[in-house]
C-alpha cells in the first residue's frame, strides 16, 4: 500500500497532500481539502455529480486517483465563480432558469457545461441534451437545466470570455512513494 | 464503493512500464484512461498488488502516418482520437465510431489502448479495429509482437496481451479514394454501450464493390465480421444492392447474447437494420 | 376566494437556496466532518434467504485502522422500541431488527457493521469477515408466482408471522371495511358492459442523487446525542432515535441542512441508521454511514412493484356504473414503515376524477425475500396507474375513443360538492377543465389525423391521457404543521418550521408567503429548517403538503404577527389600526403619507418600550401558528403524451408531453413547473428504462447505475404546462403538487404507447416497456416474454 505527496493546484493555489494510492481524486478533494462542492452520486462513473477539470479537461474525480492529479491544475466548482464571488454565465442561468432543486447534481452539472459551452459556444438543443447527458438530475427532468444551457450560451457570446488556457503540461516531477 | 489498497507506480518510460510488468507480471495491473478499470477496483472485482499508471508516458500518446497506416499510441485519449485530423481524414470509421462512446467526460480520460484491451463486447473500438483489418503491437519483456484483431480479441473482456505486456499501439489501413464508412448503434439512453452496433466500410471502383467490411459489435462475445457475405458483396454493383436484404443476411449467421435488455432475436432484429442503414451510408459516401 | 398575485406570491421568485448550491458550498450530510469521526460499511447478505452458520469478525479486527465490528449480539437486543411519529404505535409491525440474526432475509440484508478510520479501511474489515450461510429455498413472486407465495407455509419470510400474506384487505386490518358489496354485483350482473383487466407495476426506486446517509454521536458528559442526517424528517429521525435507544427527544438533536433529494426514501430512517444510531450510542463514539449507490440499489427500498385487477361495469352510453378492483402488491422483506402497504390509500383514491357508482375494493401484500417497500412519490399512484389504463382499454372495448369515455365520467362543476364511491368530498377540483384544456392544448382531433397518415407510411404515433386527482392528507403529524414567527430587535424576520425542504425550494417559497402577508422585503425574512433545536415539531416534507399545510401555516402566522404590528403601531401613530397598512416593513397611517414607522422601530417599542403599550398587548413580536389542515385537501391535472415507436428497435420517443393542472394559488409558477417536471421524468423513467430486476434466486442484477438506467437529458422532451388556477378555501388557496408528476405520467406514456400500437392489437398491461417488451407486444402473445 503506497502513500504519495502530491504537488498540484487547484482553484488556483498550490496544494501540497499526503495520500494513499488508492485515494480518488474526488475523495481527496472532500477529505484533504475540504472541497466538498464535488459531490459523489455513484462512484462508479455514471452520474457525473464528481466531474472536475483536470487541466482544463472536465473528468470524472471518482474515476481518477488523487496521486494521478501530481503537476496538474484541478479546477472545482468552488473554483468556477470568480475570485470576488461573482457567479459564472452558467451558474448565474441555473439560479435564473430553476435549473436545479436539490442542488446535490448541480455541480457536476456547471463544470460540465462550462467545458461543454467552452467547445460548443453556439449550441443547438439536441447538442445540449448531449452534452448534459453525461450527468444525471434526479428532480429537475432538464428542463431548467437545458433552458439554463441555452441562457448561458447567450450571455457568454454577449460579454467575451477570458479564455486563457490553463497550463496544460502535466509537469515532469516523479510520482512515486 | 472504495478500491482495495494497491501499490501505484508510475513510470515516466515504456522501458520502465515493461520492466515493472516484468517484475511484477500477475499481481499487476495497468492503468490507462481508468474509466472501465476504476469501477472494477472501485466495486473490489479486480484485487492485485501493483498498479502501472501508464499516463505518465508521452511515448504511448500519438498519431502518425506512416506509410499505408495510421498508427495511434495506446494511451492516446477517445477525445483526441475524434477529434485528430489526420484520423479524421484517413480514418474516418475511428472518428465515426468515438462520438458513440458514453460522454465527453468519458472520452477525455479513456484511451483507445485500453478501450481495445479491456475488450468489452459492447464497445465501439474493438469493432473498428476488426473491421478495418488493424494490427496491435504488443510489447513486453521479451520484445514485442504484432496481432491481428481476430489474435486479440478472444471473448468478452479478455484479450490475448499475457500478464507481462501492454499494448504498446495499432495500425489502421488507410482505404484510400473510393471508400465509404459508417458506424451506427442502438443504444437504450444516449451514450450507453450499445445494445447492437455495427461497423461498416465499403470501397467503390467504376461503380462495383471491390472491398467491404462489416463488422458487429454488442451481436456476439467479442467483435464479429460478417466475412461471408463481404466476400458476396465484392463484385457487386453498388447502385443495385439491396439494402435490407443485406441487412439480414449481414445477421443470419450471428448468435447474439441474451440480458435484461435485449433478447438474442431483438439484437439480430436490431443488427439487420443498423448493417442496412450503415451499408447505404457507407455506399453513398463512397460513390 | 379568488387568484393571487402579490409582490411575491404567484411570483417566479428565483430561489434563496440556490447561491450556496450552484458554488458548492451546499451542506450535505457528507459534507460534514466531525473530529475523530470512525466510518462505518455493513456486510451483506449475498444470499435471498438462508441461516447464517458461522459468523468470525477476527480477521478484520485486525486491520490496522479497524476499530471494532459489531454483529447483531451487539446491537439487537438494545432496541427498545422501533416504530414511527408518522404511523404511530398500533399500526401492525412486521419483524425487526438492527443487523440479521440466525439468519438472512434478502440480498443486501446488513449482518455486521465495520467501524474504521475510513470508509476504505472499513471496506477492507468488510471483505475479511468470514461467514458461512446454509441457503434456503427464497419465497419470491419472481419465483412461485404471488399465489404460491401467499400460501406458502412451508417457507417463510418471517417465521415470527406466521404468515407470508402481510396484510389483507377488506379483513380485520381495515376497520369499517365492509366485506362485500351486494350492489355491486348487481350491477355487474345486469350492466350493458363489463370489462376486465388486470394492470402491473414492475419494481422501480426513488433513487434520490444523494443516498442516505448519517453523522451520529452520543456525548455522554451532556446526555445528548447529535444526528446530521439526510433526512426529509427531521422530528421523525429524532424521536425514532430516542425510542430505539430510550432517552427523551428533547436529548437528540437532529440537523438536515441541504438534502439531495429523497423521493419518499429519506422519510424515516433506514435501518441501517438506526443500527448507526445505536452504535453511536453504545459506544460513545462518533459515527457515519454514508451509503453508496450499490448499497442505495439492493437495499435502500424499493417502490412499486404491484398489479390491480379491475373490473368495470358502463351503460349503453359509456356512464361508469360501477368497479371492483383487487390489488396485490410485493412489499419485500423488511417494508420502511409498518407493513409499507399502499393498499388503503389505492382503495381510497381509485375513483380519482370520475364518478365510479358502486364500488368495492380488495387487495392482498405478501412479505418475499427482496428489498422491502418504501415510500416513492405517491405511495399509492397505482390507483392512477391502473385506472387510467382502465379508461383507456374500457373505451376501447365498448368501441369509444378514450377522450370521450373520460368526458362522460369526469366529474363536472355542477356536481361539485361531489362525494366520491369512496366517501372523499371534492369541494374545488376541476377535473373537466383540466381534461379540455390538455385535450385542446395537445390537438387531440388533429391528431387522430395526423396519427393516421403517419401509419400508412409505417410510422407508429401514439397520443396518451391521463387524469388524477391528487390528494394530501391532513391528518395525525401530518396535519397540523406549526410556523414560529418573530420580529428580532432590528426588525428582521425569522421563520421556523418543522419542514425538511430536499429540493422542494421550501426555504423560497414559505419566505414569500411570509413577505407577502406580513408586508416585508423577502431579504429581511430568515427562513430555518431542518433543526429539532430551534423548530417546532413537525412532520417534515412529504406527501405534497408543504404549500397547502405549512404554506397555511406561514400564512396564518403572518397574519397574526402583522396584526400584532400594526397594533403596536397604531399606539405610536395614534391612528386606528385599521387605517395602517404595511408594505416593505414601513407600516403607514393610509392617506397620510407622513406617518409612517419602520419594523425596527415597531420591534424597538415591542421589546424595549412596551411601557407605552396597554396592558392588552404583550410586549414583543413572536407569534406561532399550528394549522388544523383538513383531512384531505386535492388538486387535479391531466396529462397527454405522444409517443413514437420505433417497430425494429422497440424504442419509444416521448414526442411531445404537457400537463393542465389546477393546483390552486401558486406561490411560484417556477417551482411548480418543476416540481411537476421531475415527477413527469420520473414516470418517463419508470415506464421506459428503470427496472430493478430479481433473478429467480433472489438475487439483484441491476445493482449499479450501467444497469438501473435513470433517464437522461437526452430522453426527455420539452415539458408543456397549462395552468388552471382554481384556489383551495384553506388559507393562502394553495394545493397539493409534489407528488402529482410522478403519480400521472406513467398511465398517460402506457396509455400513448397502447394508442400506438393499436393496428398490431397489442395487449399493454404492463411495465416496464423497454425494447423487448415493446417489440413483444408488437408480435403477439405467443412470443411476449412472461412478465415480473
Ligand atoms: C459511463 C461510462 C460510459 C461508457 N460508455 C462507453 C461506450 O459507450 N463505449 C465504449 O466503448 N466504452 C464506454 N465506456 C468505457 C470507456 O470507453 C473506457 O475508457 C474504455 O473502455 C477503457 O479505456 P480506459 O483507457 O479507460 O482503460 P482502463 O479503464 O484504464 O483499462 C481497462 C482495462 O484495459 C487494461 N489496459 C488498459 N490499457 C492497456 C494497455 N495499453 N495494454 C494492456 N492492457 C491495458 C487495463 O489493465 C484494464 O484491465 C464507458 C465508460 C463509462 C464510465
Ligand atoms: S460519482 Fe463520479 S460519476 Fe458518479
Ligand atoms: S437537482 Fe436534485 S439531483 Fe439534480
Amino acid at each position: 500500500m503506497s502513500e504519495h505527496i502530491l504537488h498540484l493546484t487547484v482553484n488556483g493555489e498550490a496544494q501540497h497532500v499526503l495520500v494513499e494510492g488508492r485515494k480518488t481524486l474526488a475523495d481527496m478533494l472532500r477529505d484533504d481539502l475540504r472541497l466538498t462542492g464535488t459531490h459523489l452520486g455513484c462512484e462508479h462513473g455514471v452520474c457525473g455529480a464528481c466531474t472536475v477539470l483536470v487541466d482544463g479537461a472536465a473528468v470524472r474525480s471518482c474515476l481518477m486517483f488523487a496521486v494521478q492529479a501530481h503537476g496538474s491544475q484541478v479546477t472545482t466548482i468552488e473554483g468556477i465563480a470568480d475570485a470576488d464571488g461573482g457567479l459564472s454565465a452558467v451558474q448565474s442561468a441555473f439560479r435564473e432558469c430553476h435549473g436545479l432543486q436539490c442542488g446535490f447534481c448541480t455541480p457536476g452539472f456547471i463544470v460540465s457545461i462550462e467545458s461543454f459551452l467552452d467547445a460548443h459556444p453556439d449550441p443547438s438543443d439536441e447538442d445540449i441534451r448531449e452534452g448534459i447527458s453525461g450527468n444525471l438530475c434526479r428532480c429537475t427532468g432538464y428542463q431548467g437545466i437545458i433552458k439554463a444551457v441555452r441562457l448561458a450560451a447567450e450571455t457568454r457570446a454577449a460579454t467575451p470570455q477570458d479564455m486563457s488556457a490553463p497550463d496544460d503540461a502535466v509537469s515532469d516531477a516523479r510520482v512515486g512513494a | 464503493m472504495k478500491p482495495a489498497p494497491f501499490d501505484y507506480l508510475a513510470p515516466t518510460s515504456l522501458a520502465d512500464a515493461v520492466e515493472a510488468l516484468g517484475s511484477y507480471g500477475a499481481d499487476a495491473k495497468v492503468l490507462a484512461g481508468g474509466q472501465s478499470l476504476v469501477p472494477v477496483m472501485a466495486m473490489r472485482m479486480s484485487r492485485f498488488d501493483h498498479l502501472i499508471d501508464l499516463n505518465r508516458i508521452p511515448e504511448l500518446d500519438f498519431v502518425r502516418h506512416e506509410a499505408a497506416d495510421v498508427v495511434i499510441g495506446a494511451m492516446t485519449r477517445e477525445s483526441r482520437v475524434g477529434s485528430d485530423p489526420t484520423i479524421a481524414e484517413n480514418v474516418p470509421l475511428l472518428t465515426d465510431a468515438t462520438q458513440y462512446i458514453g460522454h465527453f467526460q468519458i472520452r477525455n480520460r479513456g484511451t483507445l489502448g485500453g478501450s481495445l484491451a479491456h475488450a468489452d463486447p459492447a464497445a465501439e473500438y474493438p469493432a473498428v479495429a476488426m473491421a478495418l483489418d488493424a494490427t496491435m503491437h504488443l510489447v513486453g519483456p521479451d520484445g514485442s509482437r504484432s496481432v491481428s484483431p481476430e489474435e486479440f480479441f478472444l471473448g468478452p473482456m479478455t484479450c490475448c496481451a499475457e500478464d507481462e505486456e501492454l499494448l504498446h499501439s495499432v495500425s489502421f489501413p488507410v482505404w484510400g479514394p473510393g471508400s465509404g464508412f459508417s458506424v451506427q448503434e442502438f443504444a437504450r439512453r444516449a451514450g450507453d454501450f450499445a445494445t447492437a452496433g455495427v461497423a461498416v466500410g465499403i470501397r467503390v471502383a467504376d461503380g462495383v464493390v471491390d472491398k467491404a467490411a462489416i463488422a458487429f459489435f454488442g451481436m456476439a462475445s467479442a467483435p464479429v465480421r460478417a466475412r461471408e457475405l463481404e466476400i458476396e458483396l465484392v463484385g457487386q454493383k453498388a447502385m443495385d444492392l439491396d439494402f435490407q436484404e443485406v441487412g439480414n443476411q449481414a445477421v443470419a449467421h450471428l448468435q447474439p447474447p441474451d440480458d435484461i435488455h435485449a433478447s438474442s432475436s431483438l439484437r439480430r432484429q436490431i443488427g439487420a437494420q443498423l448493417a442496412s442503414r450503415a451499408l447505404s451510408t457507407a455506399v453513398k459516401e463512397a460513390t | 376566494m379568488t387568484a393571487v398575485a402579490g409582490r411575491y406570491v404567484g411570483q417566479s421568485v428565483k430561489r434563496r437556496e440556490d447561491a450556496r448550491l450552484v458554488t458548492g458550498h451546499g451542506r450535505f450530510v457528507e459534507d460534514v466532518a466531525w473530529p475523530g469521526t470512525l466510518h462505518v460499511a455493513f456486510l451483506r447478505s449475498p444470499i435471498a434467504r438462508g441461516r447464517i452458520v458461522n459468523l468470525d469478525v477476527s480477521a478484520a479486527l485486525a486491520v490496522p485502522g479497524v476499530h471494532s465490528v459489531l454483529t447483531a449480539a451487539d446491537l439487537n437486543e438494545h432496541a427498545r422500541e422501533w416504530w414511527q411519529n408518522m404511523i404511530g404505535k398500533d399500526a401492525p409491525m412486521p419483524p425487526k431488527r438492527l443487523l440479521a440474526e440466525h439468519d438472512v432475509r434478502f440480498v443486501g440484508e446488513a449482518i455486521a457493521m465495520v467501524l474504521a478510520t475510513s470508509r476504505y479501511v472499513a471496506e477492507d474489515g468488510v471483505e475479511l469477515i468470514d461467514v458461512d450461510f446454509e441457503a434456503e429455498t427464497p419465497v419470491l413472486v419472481e419465483r412461485a408466482g404471488f399465489e404460491g407465495v401467499a400460501a406458502d407455509d412451508a417457507n417463510l419470510v418471517h417465521p415470527e408471522w406466521g404468515s407470508n400474506v402481510a396484510q389483507a384487505l377488506p379483513g380485520p386490518m381495515g376497520p369499517g371495511m365492509p366485506l362485500d358489496n351486494p350492489a355491486l354485483e348487481a350491477v355487474l350482473a345486469s350492466a350493458a358492459h363489463v370489462v376486465t383487466e388486470t394492470f402491473t407495476q414492475h419494481r422501480y426506486l426513488c433513487v434520490p442523487m444523494e443516498s442516505q446517509g448519517i453523522n451520529v454521536r452520543w456525548d455522554r458528559h451532556r446526555e445528548r446525542l447529535e444526528i446530521v442526517s439526510a433526512t426529509q424528517s427531521p422530528h421523525e429521525v429524532r424521536s425514532c432515535a430516542a425510542r430505539l435507544i430510550g432517552i427523551n427527544d428533547s436529548q437528540v438533536h437532529v440537523v438536515a441542512d441541504d438534502v439531495g433529494g429523497g423521493f419518499g426514501q429519506k422519510m424515516f430512517p433506514a435501518t441501517e441508521e438506526l443500527a448507526v444510531i445505536m452504535a453511536a450510542y453504545r459506544l460513545g463514539a462518533a459515527l457515519r454511514w454514508i451509503e453508496d449507490r450499490n448499497e442505495n440499489l439492493i437495499a435502500g427500498g424499493h417502490a412499486r412493484n404491484e398489479d390491480l385487477t379491475m373490473t368495470v361495469a358502463t351503460d349503453e352510453s359509456g356512464k361508469i356504473l360501477g368497479v371492483r378492483a383487487h390489488h396485490r402488491e410485493d412489499i419485500g422483506a423488511f417494508p420502511a414503515y409498518a407493513v409499507g402497504s399502499s393498499a388503503s390509500s389505492v382503495g381510497m383514491y381509485l375513483p380519482g376524477p370520475y364518478g365510479f357508482g358502486e364500488y368495492f375494493f380488495s387487495s392482498e401484500a405478501v412479505f418475499t425475500n427482496t428489498c422491502g417497500r418504501v415510500a416513492y412519490r405517491g405511495p399509492w399512484m397505482m390507483e392512477s396507474v391502473a385506472r387510467e389504463q382502465m379508461m383507456d382499454v374500457t373505451a376501447l372495448a365498448i368501441g369509444m375513443d378514450p377522450l370521450e369515455f373520460r368526458r362522460r365520467n369526469v366529474v363536472t362543476p355542477d356536481q361539485l360538492p361531489f362525494t366520491t364511491s369512496t366517501g372523499l368530498v371534492y369541494e374545488t377540483v376541476t377535473p373537466q377543465a383540466t381534461l379540455e384544456q390538455a385535450a385542446e392544448m395537445v390537438g387531440y382531433d388533429a391528431f387522430r389525423a395526423e396519427q393516421a397518415e403517419a401509419r400508412t407510411h409505417g410510422r407508429l404515433l401514439g397520443i396518451g391521457l391521463s387524469s388524477y386527482i391528487e390528494p394530501s392528507v391532513g391528518f395525525g403529524i401530518m396535519g397540523a404543521e406549526q410556523v414560529d414567527l418573530r420580529i428580532d430587535y432590528d426588525g428582521s424576520v425569522v421563520a421556523t418550521t418543522g419542514s425538511g425542504s430536499h429540493g422542494q425550494s421550501v426555504e423560497t417559497t414559505l419566505s414569500q408567503v411570509i413577505a407577502e402577508t406580513l408586508g416585508v422585503d423577502i431579504d429581511k425574512v430568515v427562513f430555518t429548517q431542518g433543526d429539532t433545536a430551534v423548530a417546532p415539531f413537525g412532520s417534515g416534507t412529504g406527501g405534497s403538503r408543504t404549500a397547502a399545510v405549512y404554506g397555511g401555516a406561514a400564512r396564518e402566522a403572518s397574519v397574526l404577527l402583522r396584526n400584532k404590528v400594526l397594533a403596536i403601531a397604531a399606539e405610536v401613530l395614534e391612528a386606528s389600526s385599521d387605517d395602517l397598512d404595511m408594505d416593505l416593513g414601513v407600516v403607514a397611517v393610509r392617506g397620510n403619507p407622513g406617518a409612517t414607522i419602520s419594523l425596527a422601530d415597531v420591534a424597538a417599542v415591542a421589546y424595549a418600550g412596551y411601557t407605552i403599550l396597554p396592558e392588552s398587548i404583550e410586549p414583543g413580536l413572536d407569534v406561532s401558528f399550528r394549522i388544523r389542515a383538513p383531512m384531505f385537501m386535492f388538486s387535479n391535472a391531466t396529462h397527454a403524451a405522444v409517443v413514437e415507436v420505433d417497430p425494429v428497435t422497440g424504442a419509444v420517443k416521448v414526442l411531445r408531453y404537457l400537463v393542465s393542472e389546477d393546483c390552486g394559488n401558486m406561490i411560484n409558477p417556477m417551482v411548480v413547473e418543476g416540481q411537476i417536471a421531475g415527477g413527469v421524468v420520473q414516470g418517463i423513467g419508470g415506464v421506459f428504462y428503470e427496472n430493478f430486476v430479481y433473478d429467480a434466486d433472489g438475487n439483484p442484477l441491476t445493482t449499479t447505475f450501467l444497469d438501473y438506467l435513470l433517464p437522461t437529458a437526452a430522453e426527455v422532451p420539452t415539458i408543456e404546462y397549462g395552468h388552471i388556477v382554481t384556489p383551495s378555501p384553506t388559507p393562502g388557496g394553495f394545493k397539493p403538487i409534489g407528488e402529482g408528476g410522478a403519480i400521472n405520467s406513467p398511465a398517460a406514456l402506457i396509455n400513448a404507447v397502447r394508442d400506438a400500437l393499436t393496428p398490431f392489437g397489442a395487449r399493454v398491461v404492463s411495465q416496464p416497456l423497454g425494447p423487448q417488451q415493446i417489440v413483444d407486444l408488437i408480435k403477439g402473445p405467443a412470443s411476449s416474454a412472461e412478465s415480473i
